[in-house]
């Protein structure tokens, strides 16, 4: 009887550790960096709100936080919305060129927390 | 959208659709949950129908047992379908190119053919067998086959979002 145990108790393991939340591996938090500018584009959707900003060198893609979460906080479609000017502090990505991942953004001297 | 996509995925991600699964606030997370949901139902079923394969759980009668396993991992295929549509749908395009997606949909297809295969040629014999009857070598084959695939399907899923 040890053995089919054995055997559920592997399978139980190796499915719980499946479901651990998202890594932020693919982003160099090392180097964090701040982009600030009018946002080009906004995408208020689902897995992630997306936005592109205007630097004054290129324009960065930066990926937000679920809208859901981006509701709760506070950081609503209006706040995200294109034309509006923020400044979003976070990690650029190891994989795609002129991405990064904001930890927070502000808009009109308000901070909002993506994490 | 991902850049060098086949054109297919791209169509799917741009459908309305997809726009309306990514727009709606509460549909992708929904399906997340309804993914995790249906895949520990799936794994307790197909755990309890792999260990009876491998000659565990001796007392039961493997017809009984397997037919009432059964019907739970078939819901919860179903239903890990459904949601698994729809959060693709959504990404699509960044799905079909992803390496760890890729691996994930080669081994679903694995394991549905070792299903298929011990359908085919294996069930039979096995629901014929009495409580503590040895299993036969092909039935064991297909348990620990089915066992390895499935949990490296499943950690494949979780491996989408580092790659």
């Amino acid at each position: 009887m040890r053995r089919p145990v054995l055997f559920v108790s592997a399978f139980a393991l190796l499915t719980s550790a499946a479901v651990a939340h998202h890594g932020w591996g693919s982003y160099d938090a090392n180097n964090p960096i701040t982009v600030a500018g009018a946002i080009a584009t906004s995408k208020f959707e689902n897995p992630h709100a997306t936005i592109t900003v205007q630097a004054s060198d290129k324009i960065w893609t930066v990926t937000l936080a679920p809208t859901s979460r981006m509701n709760s906080r506070g950081a609503t479609e209006k706040v995200v919305a294109v034309g509006q000017n923020v400044s979003a502090y976070g990690y650029p990505s190891t994989v795609q060129k002129d991405e990064m991942r904001a930890e927070r953004i502000t808009v009109d001297g308000k901070t909002y927390e993506m994490r | 959208m991902t850049e060098g996509a086949p054109a297919l995925f791209v169509a799917l991600e741009q459908s309305g659709f997809a726009a309306s699964i990514r727009q709606s606030t509460w549909l992708y997370p929904a399906a997340n949950i309804g993914h995790i949901v249906s895949l520990t139902f799936f794994a307790g079923a197909i755990a309890v129908m792999d260990v009876r394969l491998l000659g565990g759980l001796a007392a039961t009668a493997p017809a009984r047992l397997l037919a009432r396993a059964r019907s739970f991992a078939l819901a919860a295929l179903a239903g890990m379908a459904m949601t698994g549509a729809v959060l693709f749908s959504a990404e699509a395009s960044h799905l079909a190119v992803n390496r760890a997606f890729q691996l994930k949909a080669v081994l679903v297809a694995a394991g549905l053919a070792n299903i298929a295969i011990y359908e085919f040629w294996a069930r039979r014999a096995v629901e014929r067998l009495q409580p503590g009857a040895p299993m036969p070598p092909g039935a064991k084959i297909a348990g620990a086959c089915s066992l390895g695939i499935w949990v490296a399907v499943a950690a494949c899923g979780r491996s989408i979002a580092y790659f």
